[in-house]
């Protein structure tokens, strides 16, 4: 194109795409690469050393790492599991079927903060409804001071905070199949549990996968729920990748380091998320 | 065995849409259901189907109660108007869905589904995708995967409607003959159609069907001979046969003011009064001492004329053998085949046929 003031025009939407997205990658890159803590502020040069520390001396990395999957698969599993059955339960004609629709939507319409907040007191040991009922039948569990009751505690907060997600894009996704394939099944004999696991979930295959992905993006994110929940305790026990590299960044201020584990984090979970993909697809498409 | 339909009435709103239906249907033996759009042809195979539940009425195969088997127990096969098929599934694995339904053997899976493709043309294409095929591909995909159930009904709900002219021509010479292939299995065949052509070629019974009632049943010949009332003769004929009011007075048959004819000597008989007169399109002819009319509309149709044509309040349609262009409100001259008057009672019911 013969055009000279074209990159004019581009500069606009250059500059937010560079300043909000490039530049920050870059600099994480070269803080990670710097040993900037609270003593030491400042861009130096010290090489590989904290991804050498990253990688060879810090198992709580590791851990919240692992932790982190562990949190994520379970917690969207149990989302996709949950949000597909209430979506074919209202996909349906059923009675008060616009009810439950708006119904199983209200938890994504709440801040996740504040439900979260009001989940802690739920599950408090000694104050909350939930153990003051359990205490009829002579139970007082733990729910956030045991390291595997914690973990349970934070799944049962996601995926009632995010089902409602999925349940929305099942919905959609049910709503917008072809109705002819489901006659067809009927009359060639597909009971109507067969019908959905040989024609509902195979049609449901692309949307299934798209929400999974755009949930397990997500929750490899899970940072206000354990924030405000345990606060990664007790211990450590549910402390996640991000609530790791917010504390090491922002708590004990060592910047250059925080750098380096969000950085090597984040490639971790471009790579992983690329094999999760290709193996979803091979999976429920069968291709 | 048999197929019976006892009183099957349908009315999901104001409007019936199956009124009182009773037939019975022989295995092995092919009916056609011929009717306009929403004559409730559909609705009458859905519900032999199962997947519409009839208001009243009962359905028995075999003695057994077909109401209370939910469709997918039924060994119903059924081909639809649209095509229908898996979009998530190769040909081969569409062809292969009832059977595996079934839980039947693979290696028999395989040379059933096999036989299906080779019936219907479609050996070749076992690994394509539906949205790969044209239409009429995609409706032999439809045909083959209710071939390859063997099931004891059959279901054809107007399977070549949507398919260009060649195509359908084809494809309907090729169902005569798996037609009589079926034969053999003892299934019953029931095939849906709003083509009077269609049906006489298919050359079983014909039921003819409209606003949800039966009107006539009976084989192909006898219907477009006798047909029962004034309405199935217009539904059994293409174009529709010419119906128009008509007096018989003082052995003369009078139409309007100028069209009046003496009366054939078949018709002598018949007492002075109101009638409907019944003219097919065919049985008009160009001829110079004929009647004057105005053509309204002219179209060709492959070798034949279709005129459109009025005289003041008589309108009618006639077919003229050969192709030729005529201007509106060109007056042309007709006369019709006498023998072949067909006379009706003014409430429709048949009076007299030429066939009779």
């Amino acid at each position: 194109m013969n055009f000279k003031h074209k990159y004019v025009f581009l500069l606009p939407g250059l500059i937010v795409l560079i300043g909000i997205l490039i530049f920050p990658i870059i600099f994480t890159v070269r803080l990670s690469l710097s040993g900037w803590n609270s003593f030491n502020p400042g861009l130096d040069f010290i090489g590989l050393k904290n991804y050498i520390r990253l990688f060879t001396d810090d198992p709580r990395f590791w851990q919240s790492f692992f932790r982190l999957s562990f949190l994520a698969i379970t917690t969207v599993f149990l989302q996709y599991i949950i949000g597909f059955a209430l979506a074919h339960m209202v996909w349906k004609d059923i009675k008060f079927k616009r009810f439950f629709r708006v119904l199983f939507l209200i938890p994504m319409m709440t801040t996740p903060v504040i439900m979260t907040v009001i989940w802690r007191t739920f599950f408090h040991e000694s104050l909350g409804p939930l153990n003051d009922f359990l205490s009829i039948f002579g139970l007082q569990p733990p729910w956030l001071s045991s390291p595997g009751l914690a973990k349970v505690s934070i799944i049962v907060v996601e995926v009632w905070q995010w089902t409602s997600f999925m349940f929305l894009l099942m919905l959609a996704g049910l709503l917008s199949l072809p109705k002819e394939p489901f006659l067809a099944a009927a009359v060639d004999g597909a009971s109507p549990f067969k019908k959905f696991i040989y024609v509902t979930f195979p049609l449901m295959a692309p949307i299934s996968i798209g929400a999974i992905i755009i949930r397990l993006i997500e929750a490899s994110k899970i940072m206000d729920t354990v924030f405000v929940l345990t606060s990664g305790g007790p211990g450590t026990s549910t402390e996640t990748s991000s609530f790791f590299i917010f504390i090491k960044g922002l708590r004990e201020f060592q910047m250059g380091y925080a750098a380096t584990a969000s950085f090597t984090y984040l490639i971790i979970m471009i790579i992983s998320l690329t094999v999760i993909v290709k193996v979803l697809t091979k999976v429920l498409m069968r291709e | 065995m048999s197929l019976m339909l006892n009183h099957i009435s349908f009315k999901p709103t104001e409007e019936y849409h199956l009124n009182d239906i009773s037939l019975r249907f022989e295995s092995g033996k092919m009916y056609t259901i011929l009717g306009r759009t929403l004559s409730g042809k559909t609705t009458l195979l859905k519900t032999i189907a199962g997947l519409q539940t009839p208001d009243s009425g009962s359905i028995n195969f075999d003695d057994t109660d077909f109401l209370s088997i939910p469709v997918w127990k039924r060994n119903v096969a059924m081909v639809y108007q649209q095509f229908i098929n898996y979009p998530h599934l190769n040909v081969r694995d569409n062809i292969a869905f009832p059977l595996k339904q079934r839980k039947m053997d693979e290696n028999l899976i395989e040379s059933e589904v096999k036989e299906a493709m080779e019936k219907v043309g479609l050996i070749g294409f076992e690994s394509r995708k539906i949205q790969e095929l044209s239409g009429g591909q995609q409706q032999r995909v439809a045909l083959a995967r209710s071939l390859a159930k063997k099931a004891k009904i059959l279901l054809l709900d107007e399977p070549l409607v949507n398919l260009d002219y060649k195509l359908r021509e084809g494809l309907r010479e090729e169902f005569k003959k798996l037609f009589n292939v079926s034969d053999e299995s003892n299934s019953i065949l029931i095939y849906a159609s709003t083509d009077p052509l269609e049906a006489m070629q298919l050359n079983g019974n014909i039921i003819v069907i409209d606003e949800g009632k039966i009107l006539q049943s009976g084989t192909a010949k006898d219907v477009f001979e006798n047909p029962a009332t004034a309405k199935v003769a217009e539904i059994t004929n293409d174009p529709a046969m010419n119906i128009n009011k008509c007096l018989i007075q003082d052995n003369s048959l009078i139409m309007n003011d100028s069209v009046q004819i003496q009366i054939p000597d078949q018709l002598k008989s018949i007492p002075n009064g109101k009638y409907l007169v019944g003219i097919r399109a065919t049985d008009i002819y160009l001829d110079d001492q004929g009647f004057a009319f105005d053509v309204e509309i002219s179209e060709i149709s492959g070798s034949e004329t279709f005129l459109h044509l009025r005289n003041n309040n008589l309108k009618c349609v006639a077919t003229i053998e050969e192709v030729k262009t005529y201007n509106t409100n060109e007056v042309v001259k007709i006369n019709f085949d006498k023998s072949k008057i067909y006379l009706f009672e003014e409430s429709g019911e048949l009076q007299h046929s030429p066939y009779q």
